[in-house]
């Protein structure tokens, strides 16, 4: 008794390639045997390569170098990022970035630089903020006085002669 | 998951690097033309398609996150907007009506010339995939001519995959039908 012929939709699937093992061995043991079946694959095939071949002999005859032309041209023509937009996308785009542990490392950050500069900037007086704005001799003491550039300090050093010279002069 | 190398590509592309787009158009470019060609079946349609379909991709590739594969995202893209070229150009007075075909000489039995037979059949499949509705072409396509498995279809048409066997089921149905048994290309039901 012949067997009854495969159904298009199990018929479809095998010539997609996309039957189960069984149902191709199901249906490669039916198309020995079955002129109709083998028929029906047949013209699936004759579609396939009716639809397949336009296409293909199109596109040999086709060059594309023209039309990568023109695209770079439209591409140019609309994309002028400007340095905002390479940062954001750079700031998207960074892998790190993207795992948020740049949170903790902004602030590690942060701190170095504001123990850092403890260091860097301490306040060392020079000499140069000191000037000496008058020095006065007189008969019985001398007198210098300073003056602080930047704290406006006034500092006035009074010597005193030693009282033998007094007496000796 | 793109591999490596592609995915490297696109974070190029990411950042603005117009030499990593040209590679992508390279990669790509045919794979497009074959899909637009085989929706609209016209030169310069389609040349339009890959350029209107690559600015896209330009304009977009930053919205790619790579949850899907790339080569779906831009078949996807692609397909939506061969559709939208088919239907601004589909006029129904362009279209032969059946009847204007059933006038066609059958040249399988008056003209023995396999060219002429050829150009008959492409002309008769043009006009065939050309009635059937854009979502029943695109499925051709994408299996007859790209080899896409169901499942890669069903990614890149939103569909599931029995809507996909049913898309193809029903086109090459109506194209056969259309076509009918002079092409060798039988009608089943």
């Amino acid at each position: 008794m012949k067997n009854p012929c495969l159904s298009q939709k199990l018929l479809e699937r095998y010539f997609d390639q996309e039957a189960s093992p069984e149902e191709r061995t199901l249906v490669e043991n039916h198309l020995i045997g079955c002129s109709s079946c083998q028929r029906r694959l047949k013209s699936m095939e004759t579609l396939r390569e009716a639809i397949k071949k336009p296409i293909e002999k199109a596109l040999e005859k086709e060059t594309f170098p023209w039309v990568w032309e023109r695209i770079e041209r439209e591409i140019q023509k609309e994309y002028k990022a400007s340095w905002w937009e390479s940062f954001r996308s750079w700031l998207a785009l960074t892998p790190m970035l993207k795992r948020k542990v740049w949170v903790p490392v902004l602030a590690t950050l942060i701190i170095l630089v504001g123990v850092t500069s403890q260091i860097f900037f301490k306040k060392i007086p020079s000499y140069s903020e000191i000037s000496v704005v008058k020095y006065v001799e007189s008969y019985d003491n001398d007198v210098m006085v300073y003056q602080l550039e930047k704290q406006k300090v006034t500092v006035i050093w009074v010597f005193e002669k030693p009282e033998m010279e007094i007496s000796d002069s | 998951m793109a591999n490596q190398k592609e995915q490297d590509l696109i974070l190029r592309c990411q950042r603005g690097d117009q030499g990593a787009f040209k590679e992508i158009f390279d990669q790509y470019h045919k794979k497009v033309y074959r899909i637009a060609y085989g929706m609209v079946r016209q030169r310069e349609d389609a040349i339009d398609i890959v350029q209107e379909v690559f600015i896209k991709l330009f304009r977009s590739i930053r919205n790619f996150k790579g949850k899907s594969k790339f080569y779906t995202y831009l078949y996807r893209m692609t397909m939506n907007t061969a559709i939208d070229h088919a239907r601004k150009m589909r006029k129904p007075s362009q279209l032969k009506s059946e009847e204007d075909w059933a006038q066609f000489p059958d040249t399988t039995e008056k003209e023995p010339d396999r060219l002429l037979f050829q150009k008959e059949l492409e002309e008769r499949i043009n006009w065939a995939m050309a009635k059937l509705p854009g979502e029943q072409r695109i499925a051709l396509i994408l299996r007859e001519v790209e080899g896409l498995s169901y499942k890669e279809m069903a990614e890149t048409m939103g569909c599931s995959i029995g809507t996909i066997m049913s898309r193809l089921h029903y086109g090459r149905k109506r194209v056969q039908q259309l076509l009918g048994d002079e092409f060798g290309i039988k009608v089943e039901e």
